[in-house]
């Protein structure tokens, strides 16, 4: 079995990691990293609960092979959304609407709001049920996170929209 | 925050942001597997390969010859086999020589160093079983009870007897007879079922984990664990979702990991993953209903006939008390004077049901429901004028026997959905089965009007006497403030958050000073399980009387210390006093602290006197209190594939008093999600090897963000004023009445009524083209 | 320890070194693009193989290329980027629409057409809109490329027409040109979904009368299907209600769908018609 040696970028820190060839990015985050913010539900990609941003786009990292990132990838987990404004914006309207219930989802919901708020700053209900589609999320009914993303949407400055 | 006024801030009815939010957005809230636990051994179940045999031989294979391992089977458990629940039967572990009643029937547990470990041991036990034949399905009770009753195997029956059914009958101009299905529902928390037993030096064990019920262990695991109450301690970690389906369950959980525990001396984990969580832990009770109703032809009912039959699965575990709540929801929301209900708990060889909200509800109206605008179109009548009609109201007596006193506010709800969803145009415009000029899809709207009983069935919480504190203590900052301490546990639901706004108002104290700390068996009062709709209604009361005892106490020491006698009031926070200077709170509290140590406000809960309740003729007071919603769903439906969309989903809510109207909005809107999977999508039953036919998350299928509607939720006041803040529950209703009102609405838009959720594009095609064969 | 981790992954930079890794294999299943299929079948239980070669990201398998008789798509490119471009919508309409119905925005991030087509399942979202293009799948070994007709490469339940040792490098997909094309998913839910059902069609109308049809189907036979008999029975003819009640009955008695979680084999049979019917009546 071979190791497998990556240098990325996590959450705007670089960091060097060592892995079995095999191992899954979200065990590399939770366990070798201790990034315990995205959470292990399905374990098969289907709830999103442990999505990750990849080099700008939204994944699911119960099912990502760590080693297929290259050196230099760029990671951002829920730890290192609070600090972009974006980031911070979406976690205040998730608290100020009642988005949040049980909380198991909600790592993963506020970094596919953020990913989806990158590409669209300003987007149609639609665009947010379809930016929020691959989370599941067992109490809310949506309503209210959907509602928070709007919410944050409405906040982001015109000029400043990352 | 602001200038100081001598009126203090009220919580209660504001929408008060969550007190826990902070954590879970930032994804600092430990949950069981976020937690790092030295040292500590993990747990895996061995289960039966089949779903019914004589449990023959247990044999460990070579991977058991290694150290740092242990296999504990019923042979290891220190007292009786059996864990408590409602009738003693169901064994921990079964026994070698005992029947196997269902298939993944846990036969022994592995505990190892590392979880690597513990699979490949348990992977290497070899389970001798001589095989039996098995009833799996609640299809084959059912046709036993319609071919030969006798015959049926039940684990428990209840009948609820109203008048003359007989005469009801007589006195009918017509009858209307049908039955309705309801397969299982998985709970589907987002955060797997898990926990930790850590044994004790004086013998004793400590379960911690995703909990529902912590006192649950405490009194069920006694015989088995030979040890009494005050040696099973059980605290709660943050839970991610639970509806339910962490409430009987992680009682088992605990006594499989204490068996390895106790036997290694190790503490033992288990924490499942998705698929093992689905494959062996309870659902939601299939149910057949049959209802056969007589009417006069004005529409007065004359007489309600009922059969309700749940699939309980191997064991009677928890399914008396769904049964009990499901008959007792047949038929509550109407006036007849004759009523004769049967329940029935039947045994088949699949995985226990056990408890998930609504507990034997959401199948009893998804029946009556559907049964209602049966009977509407019979009689010619539209289904609301129908149920404005006879709908049950203050002054009516229920089934029971329970005269409903003028806190239901039951006309309001309905009355405010119709207006809100302009239901009646809407109606008039269904397509009943033919596309008007330019339509593309079929449309409907449907209706449901439901109560959900609130707290413990019958004298339930009379027996229970819920008990909780709310103590003065020093708070992590070093600065004094309150500790709510009852066994309500958060689960998502915000009962961290409305307690918090509870006791604040009652103490007039900032809310900033108020912590709900998880709860521990070692350090709260039995307040009860977080079940039935009862925690806010029950416990939340408690909280407040217990926090009026403590502002008392508070006062009467501030008027010794601080004001030479005179009286004082806690205000806004402050100690107040004619003619002196006002004291802060925290000034008080720190005396009071360093003076008298710890103070605290205690209180058990009461039910009013006159309540009666006879558990054996199912006679008297039901429920303490009623909830009441009415639910409008308007759907279409694509005639190219029937497919099927909710638009939009009207919900009229009576909770008594709403302690903070956005947590309970999202309550309703996530229970109506709940709601709208169990009646479109959510598919899962026993298959013929025993085990659920859906076990994953690509196979058992929940709503996304995609497939929620527009919701109109609003609420009708009618508060319980026997127990201030006047809260009734919460927590089940919202789970109840959406599959009726979609049934509903499928029947105005297509002119077919169906009778078995989930009401599938292939159910849909089935009623639409018969002679296609369709079968759903 | 999750099972993915017993399999030795390789992760080559180029092409050439995965096919020279490649070279000595045996057995299929063993070629890793996105992981969305392979991660997830591991997972639950299927039997993992010892060793894994990732072509995720291979720059030879990312690029495209538009020519005026087949636009050439690289095995590698992923439902996302595909979702997003606007000049293979313009050209591939239908392949567009069903990569925007793979899973969701995760899923699309990572997975690969090329790891669709090898997935080989018949409810794979992209195969029916694939196979409406005429068009073939480009096949790399050490020993050379091949082209393999798409309608040629589902040979059976999860079996391609490729070797062990052969890697799917790209598509070749002639544009629509003057045809319409269509795309419809039943799902069990409108997002994160398999299919129930599926259809992609090509047709293309002159002055009311059909003069090429393709229509194919997924999630109804072992493999995703092209309705020969039926685009048969619609060349030549004259678009028309009639012809259009025809043409659906004529799919319903084609097809021989199995029920299984996700649907009964009757309601399958008869929305297979009524797909049939969808596209006809969007011409």
């Amino acid at each position: 079995m071979s190791t497998i040696r990556r240098t990325w970028k996590i959450n705007g820190k670089t960091v060097a990691v060592r892995f079995p060839a095999g191992r899954r990015l979200l065990d590399v985050l939770r366990e070798d990293l201790g990034l315990i913010g995205s959470k292990e539900s399905c374990g098969e990609g289907e709830c999103g609960a442990c999505t990750v941003i990849v080099n700008d786009e939204p994944v699911v990292s119960c099912i990502l092979p760590a080693g297929q990132l290259a050196d230099g990838t760029e990671i951002l987990t829920v730890e290192g959304i609070e600090k972009k404004r974006v980031g911070r914006l979406i976690q205040q309207a998730f608290i100020e609407v009642g988005a949040v219930q049980c909380g198991f989802c909600i790592p993963g919901m506020v970094v596919s709001s953020y990913a989806l708020l990158c590409k669209n700053p300003k987007p149609s209900t639609k665009a947010i049920r379809e930016g929020l589609a691959g989370n599941l999320c067992r109490c809310t009914g949506y309503t209210k996170i959907i509602a928070a993303v709007k919410l944050a949407a409405s906040r982001i400055p015109a000029a400043k929209r990352t | 925050m602001t200038k100081r006024t001598s009126k203090p801030v009220r919580l209660i009815g504001k929408g008060m942001p969550r007190v826990d939010a902070d954590g879970k957005v930032r994804g600092t809230t430990r949950y069981l597997n976020d937690i790092d636990y030295k040292g500590i051994w993990h747990g895996v179940v061995v289960r039966s390969p089949v779903p019914r045999g004589i449990l023959r031989a247990i044999v460990p294979g070579p991977a058991f010859a290694g150290d740092n391992l242990v296999l504990a089977t019923a042979k290891d458990i220190p007292g009786e086999n059996v864990v408590h629940m409602h009738d003693r039967t169901m064994p921990l572990l079964a026994e070698i020589g005992g029947e196997i009643r269902y298939r993944g029937e846990p036969v022994a547990v592995v505990a190892a160093a590392t979880p690597e470990q513990a699979a490949a041991a348990a992977r290497d036990v070899r389970i001798e079983v001589d095989e039996l034949p098995p009833l799996l399905t609640l299809d084959e009770a059912v046709a036993i009870f319609k071919s030969a009753p006798g015959k049926l195997d039940t684990m428990k029956e209840q009948t609820i007897v109203k008048g003359d059914l007989a005469q009801g009958f007589t006195a009918a101009d017509d009858v209307v007879e049908a039955e309705y299905w309801a397969g299982h529902q998985e709970q589907l928390y987002l955060e797997n079922q898990g926990l930790v037993v850590f044994p004790q030096k004086d013998g004793s064990i400590l379960s911690e984990g995703s909990i529902q019920c912590p006192y649950f262990p405490v009194h069920e695991l006694n015989d088995p664990l030979k040890l009494p109450p005050e040696k099973i301690r059980v605290r709660q970690t943050p839970i991610g979702g639970a509806f339910g389906g962490k409430e009987d369950y992680p009682t088992m959980l605990t006594g499989y990991a204490a068996l390895p525990a106790l036997k290694s001396g190790k503490p033992v984990k288990i924490t499942y993953e998705r698929n093992e969580d689905i494959l062996f832990t309870p659902k939601r009770h299939p149910v057949w209903v049959r209802f056969k109703t007589g009417f006069k032809k004005d529409g007065t009912l004359t007489a309600i006939e009922c059969d309700y039959i749940l699939d309980g699965g191997a064991y009677l575990t928890i399914s008396d008390v769904v049964m009990y709540r499901g008959i007792l929801h047949c038929a509550l929301a109407y006036r007849c004077d004759n009523v004769v209900i049967r329940g029935k708990v039947a045994r088949t060889n699949s995985f226990p049901c056990g408890a998930f909200r609504g507990f034997g509800a959401p199948q009893a109206i998804w029946g009556i429901e559907s049964h209602m605008d049966a009977i509407a179109a019979r009689l010619g009548k539209t289904p609301h004028e129908y149920r404005l009609q006879v709908h049950a109201r203050p002054g009516d007596v229920t089934p029971t026997g329970q005269t409903l006193s003028d806190e239901n506010g039951s006309t309001a709800c309905l009355k405010l959905a119709l207006k809100r969803s302009d239901f009646a145009r809407k109606l008039r415009q269904a397509s009943r089965g033919k596309l008007r000029k330019g339509q593309k899809k079929f449309v409907g709207v449907g209706l449901s009007f439901f109560a959900h009983g609130s707290a413990f069935t019958g004298d339930g919480e009379a027996k229970f006497k819920a008990k909780g504190r709310v103590e003065l203590a020093r708070l992590e900052d070093g600065k004094p403030g309150i500790n709510i301490r009852v066994s309500s546990t958060e689960m998502g639901q915000g009962v961290h958050t409305i307690f918090t706004q509870i006791a604040a108002d009652a103490l007039s104290l900032d809310a900033a000073r108020i912590r709900f700390p998880m709860a521990d068996t070692g350090l709260v009062p039995n307040s009860g399980p977080t079940v039935a709709s009862r925690t806010t209604m029950v416990v939340g009361n408690v909280v407040y009387r217990a926090a009026l005892d403590l502002k008392n106490q508070i006062e009467s020491f501030a008027a010794l210390r601080f004001f030479k006698g005179a009286p004082a009031e806690l205000r806004g926070s402050r100690l107040l006093s004619k003619g002196a200077r006002p004291v802060s709170f925290e000034t008080a509290a720190k005396a009071m602290l360093a003076e008298i140590g710890s103070a605290s406000g205690f209180f058990e809960f009461l039910l009013p006197a006159d309540i009666r309740w006879d558990q054996a003729t199912f006679k008297g007071d039901s429920y303490p209190g009623y909830s009441w919603s009415a639910n409008v769903a308007e759907i279409e439906i694509d005639p190219l594939t029937c497919e099927l969309e909710v638009k939009r989903v009207t919900a009229i809510v009576d909770i008594g008093r709403v302690i903070n109207p956005v947590t309970a909005t999202g309550q309703v809107e996530g229970g109506l999600t709940q709601a709208l999977g169990y009646a479109v999508m959510e598919k899962i039953g026993t298959g013929k090897n025993g085990l659920y036919d859906a076990a994953r998350l690509q196979t058992y299928i929940i709503p996304t963000a995609l497939d929620v509607p527009e919701y109109d939720v609003k609420f009708v006041e009618y508060p319980y004023s026997f127990a201030p803040p006047g809260a009734k529950g919460l927590g089940e209703l919202p789970m109840d009445g959406l599959a009726p009102a979609i049934a509903n609405a499928i029947e105005a838009a297509i002119g077919r009524r169906l009778r078995q959720i989930p009401l599938t594009p292939e159910a849909i095609f089935a009623a639409l083209h018969p002679a296609q064969g369709g079968t759903p | 320890m999750k099972i993915t981790e017993k399999i030795d992954v390789r992760f080559p930079r180029t092409l050439a070194e995965a096919l020279r890794l490649q070279a000595g294999e045996q057995t299929r299943g063993k070629l890793l693009a996105g992981g969305t299929d392979l991660m997830v079948q591991w997972a639950a239980g299927v039997p993992a193989p010892e060793r894994a070669t990732s072509v995720w990201n291979l720059p030879e398998l990312s690029a495209i290329e538009m020519a005026p008789d087949a636009i050439e798509i690289g095995a590698g490119v992923t439902h996302a980027f595909l979702r997003d471009c606007v000049q293979i919508r313009r050209h591939l309409p239908a392949l567009v629409a069903a990569a925007a119905t793979v899973g969701a925005a995760q899923i699309q991030s990572r997975g690969t057409l090329g790891g669709n087509a090898a997935n080989a399942s018949p409810a794979g979202d992209t195969a029916p809109a694939l196979l409406v293009t005429g068009g073939s799948v480009v096949l790399a070994s050490l020993s050379g490329r091949r082209e393999v007709p798409l309608d040629r490469f589902w040979i059976d339940y999860r079996k391609i027409d490729a070797r062990p040792d052969e890697i799917i490098v790209a598509f070749r997909l002639p544009p629509k040109g003057r045809a319409k094309e269509r795309f419809r998913k039943i799902g069990t839910r409108r997002a994160q979904a398999i299919s129930k059902v599926m259809a992609a069609s090509r047709i293309l109308v002159e002055k009311g009368r059909i003069v090429s049809a393709a229509i194919a189907l997924g999630s109804v036979a072992p493999t995703p299907v092209r309705l020969a008999q039926v685009e048969a029975f619609l060349v030549g003819k004259k678009l028309s209600p009639k012809l259009i009640d025809e043409a659906e009955q004529l799919a319903q008695a084609t097809v021989a769908p199995i029920a299984d979680i996700r649907s009964s084999a009757e309601y399958r049979r008869w929305a297979s018609g009524r797909l049939v019917r969808d596209a006809l009546e969007h011409l």
